[in-house]
């Protein structure tokens, strides 16, 4: 008698985790497209913005001196979109893989349920912490728009997905160990 | 045998899939963990910005033998600057490669699992692709033999026994993946 095993198959995450990881990266490529498309539009809005509020950005009206801090500004506010860009394409891959191990690693509901949550929306949201970075650059400057970011987006979104990531690793350790005493 | 009805009309052409089948947990354990290491490295260059340059400056001044320091402040210096930075970079290309090669691991030996028939090679395979995931961890003891080392033979340690075998390992990985692709599909 021949016994056929076959390697287990993986298990499809919800269907909204998945929306929100290909409108992630649908997001980050409209994002690069328009980066490339409106860069003279939104050098310009930014700069416009900036010399709108001179005291936020220390300008002192020596032509000199401004430029050099207009021209920082700007390169952190490309950097931002760069960095949106970016950071979006590659978390909603990450979404997807990491949502695949949990729908077929995790056995128990609610911890499954949880942790896929916590990644969708730590790597989703994380991203647009960039966005939000670059938008504030001309309103808020460059430190106090970093802040903000830093504190409503960044740290809660990016320690969801760390803390969400490190329990997903410890729960495949567990399982590989669980798996191999039995 | 009773006939479902219309099943006598030719049908849009169809495309088969398999079930998309699932590499060993190892291999994933390691894909995850690179993915959170990833992470946690661009938090700690985020957060722990100063903390890092000041222990990178530290080690620098630890080790001035190997970073050549000639008693010229100025030189002293810039020396220690182009370090540090180094360091920096090393930290800085861990984050971005441990999120990329874990992405890549885990689709590429997922298509391992799901298109390679052949136990002995899906085997390799899994060797090859895993070993070449810890390609990352090359750009940390980058950074770390930078400070301990100097500048430059840090970096020829790291790219000639870490960053080279195992971004060779990935390559070869990925090469038999495709030449098994391309045998199954002939």
């Amino acid at each position: 008698m021949t016994v056929v095993v076959e390697a287990p198959a993986w298990r499809m995450p919800p269907r909204w985790v998945l929306l929100v990881a290909v409108l992630s990266i649908a997001c980050a490529e409209v994002g690069g497209a328009s980066m490339a498309r409106f860069k003279v539009e939104l050098t310009r809005w930014a700069r416009d913005g900036m010399l709108a509020r001179p005291s936020v950005h220390g300008l002192v009206g020596v032509r000199d001196v401004d430029e050099r801090i207009l021209d920082e500004a700007l390169v952190k506010f490309d950097a931002g979109l760069r960095l949106f860009h970016m950071h979006a394409e590659g978390m909603g891959l990450v979404i997807i893989a990491t949502s695949m191990v949990a729908a077929t690693v995790i056995r128990r509901a609610a911890a499954r349920r949880t942790i896929i949550a916590l990644l969708t929306t730590g790597g989703a949201g994380y991203p647009v912490g960039y966005l939000a970075w670059s938008a504030l650059i001309p309103s808020y400057g460059l430190e106090r728009s970093k802040t903000i970011a830093e504190w409503l987006v960044w740290v809660p979104f990016g320690t969801a997905t760390i803390v969400a990531l490190w329990c997903l690793a410890g729960l495949v350790a567990w399982t590989m160990i669980s798996r191999n005493r039995a | 045998m009773p006939q479902a009805a219309n099943n006598d009309k030719p049908r849009a052409a169809m495309i088969m899939s398999g079930p998309v089948r699932r590499p060993p947990l190892a291999v994933v354990l390691v894909a995850i963990s690179l993915l959170a290491l990833g992470e946690t490295a661009g938090a700690a260059m985020s957060r722990l910005k100063p903390e890092i340059q000041r222990y990178a400056a530290t080690r620098v001044a630890a080790n001035a033998g190997a970073h050549g320091f000639s008693g010229s402040a100025e030189y002293d210096d810039e020396v220690r600057e182009r370090a540090i930075f180094t360091a920096e970079a090393g930290l800085s290309f861990f984050h971005l490669h441990a999120e990329g090669v874990g992405l890549v691991l885990f689709f590429a030996s997922t298509l391992v699992a799901s298109a390679v028939p052949w136990r002995r090679a899906r085997a390799a395979l899994y060797l090859l692709l895993t070993l070449g995931g810890l390609f990352p961890l090359g750009y940390l003891a980058y950074g770390a033999a930078v400070l301990e080392l100097g500048r430059d033979a840090g970096i020829d340690l790291a790219e000639r026994w870490i960053l080279t075998p195992l971004g060779i390992s990935a390559i070869a990985g990925l090469v038999g993946l495709l030449l098994v692709a391309a045998r199954r599909r002939a």
